[in-house]
């Protein structure tokens, strides 16, 4: 049930970013895709994992590996499919949350909450770079195979 | 060849690269993009962008141009076109005088989604998978329209001010405003539930990811004012709700 839900809704706040930061049209339904699995992921890495940091990590390597297939599929550079995808799990309502008690005078949980969103986005940052080294090596020959099959 | 001096391609090539910054591309591929451009042609070209600058110079004979950049909102579409032009230019299939003329087009292109699709598009961020099991259904489903409301302010103010940040705290007192007062009104169970999840389509999340890579890639100063850039938009969202709070309070009592 979580993860038929998380999947349905995952989807949808992908496509409606991809919507928001006008994205082509072509590219919309993939990094819906993306997201839908990546959010899936999260769920299923916080239930062996309570930190912050594993499942975000987890997620952005899978937004990464995948990002990176369409990317040579659809023929779009990858920020496209990362910034959408990205929505669901990026910090912002921590970082909101902080700088509320900021305003509010409450310093101590403010920071705690600025460290916090600087843990997450450092993790999902991590995930990316990860995914983008084994990218690296699993992609050219698919790319090259693509190419050879449109040439023939 | 033939057709263009360096000093057209040094222009172009700086256009180039202020439509991907403005745009939401990332330094590393903003200069990528302008180098292989340079190489497609013969014309040795050296680019260093940061956030709020683009510096191309041409080895050749020292020209040099550096172009202004105002980081706006993400129009992803325009990145890939570019990359799409670009991509065209360096398969020989656009000649430099296409490539010039496509480029011009795009930097003035408004299409965009039609507004409905916007606010639908607004609307389902605002339903954030983080909390589908914490707040209650009616709650998610009141952020859904709370979240529109707040992006439309948002943008209504984005049009007709210069003002930077103004408009994201504008969308922040909006949304805190309507829950606030949905939760007086005894509709919704927890107004900060709804704040949450509505403020998904503005709150810098993105924006301090995209900072974070840039740090990892090396892009030092990009990173840094990509990341002060989303504290002071985190800092005016979370003033903005702060101060509807307030005022609902002073209103309604309670």
């Amino acid at each position: 049930m979580q993860i038929t839900l998380g999947f349905v809704f995952g989807f949808l706040s992908s496509i409606g970013f991809g919507i928001v930061t006008n994205n082509p049209k072509r590219t919309l339904i993939p990094a819906g895709w993306i997201g839908a699995i990546a959010w899936v992921v999260y769920i299923i890495a916080g239930w062996y994992n309570h930190g912050v940091i594993v499942p975000n990590l987890l997620a952005a390597i899978v937004i990464g590996i995948l990002g990176n297939l369409s990317a040579i599929l659809v023929k779009a550079p990858v920020n496209i499919f990362y910034v959408p995808c990205l929505v669901s799990l990026v910090p912002g309502a921590i970082i909101y949350d902080s700088m509320k008690n900021f305003t509010l005078g409450y310093d101590k949980m403010a920071a705690h909450g600025l460290v916090k969103a600087l843990t997450i986005g450092m993790s999902l940052a991590i995930g990316f770079v990860i995914a983008e080294a084994i990218s690296n090596k699993i992609y050219p020959p698919l790319k090259k195979y693509l190419h050879n099959r449109k040439n023939v | 060849m033939g057709d263009f001096d360096e000093k057209d391609v040094v222009t172009l090539c700086g256009q180039i690269g202020r439509v991907l910054l403005e745009n939401g591309a990332e330094t590393s591929r903003v200069e990528g993009t302008v180098e292989y451009i340079g190489r497609t042609v013969n014309i040795p070209i050296v680019c260093h962008a940061t956030m709020t600058a683009v510096f191309v110079n041409s080895e050749k004979s020292a020209t040099t141009r550096i172009f202004k950049v105002r980081v706006g909102d993400f129009n992803l579409q325009k990145v890939d076109k570019i990359n799409t032009l670009s991509r065209q230019f360096s398969n020989h299939e656009l000649s430099f005088a296409e490539l010039k003329e496509a480029v011009l087009e795009v930097e003035y292109d408004t299409s965009d989604f039609t507004w409905w699709q916007k606010w639908l598009g607004a609307g389902l961020v605002s339903v954030a998978p983080m909390l589908l099991f914490k707040a209650t259904w009616f709650d998610l489903f009141l952020s859904f329209f709370v979240g529109i409301f707040g992006f439309i302010a948002a943008q209504f103010v984005g049009h007709h001010s210069k003002i930077p940040y103004i408009s994201v705290a504008i969308g922040g007192v909006t949304i805190s405003l309507l829950a606030h007062v949905l939760m007086n009104l005894g509709v919704a169970s927890d107004a900060n539930n709804i704040i949450i999840s509505a403020l998904m389509p503005l709150v810098p999340g993105v924006a301090m990811t995209n900072s974070l890579r840039e740090i990892i890639e090396k892009n030092t100063i990009s990173g840094l004012v990509r990341a002060t850039d989303a504290i002071m938009a985190g800092i005016s969202i979370g003033s903005g709700v702060v101060i509807g709070q307030i005022l609902v309070k002073m209103i309604m009592g309670g």
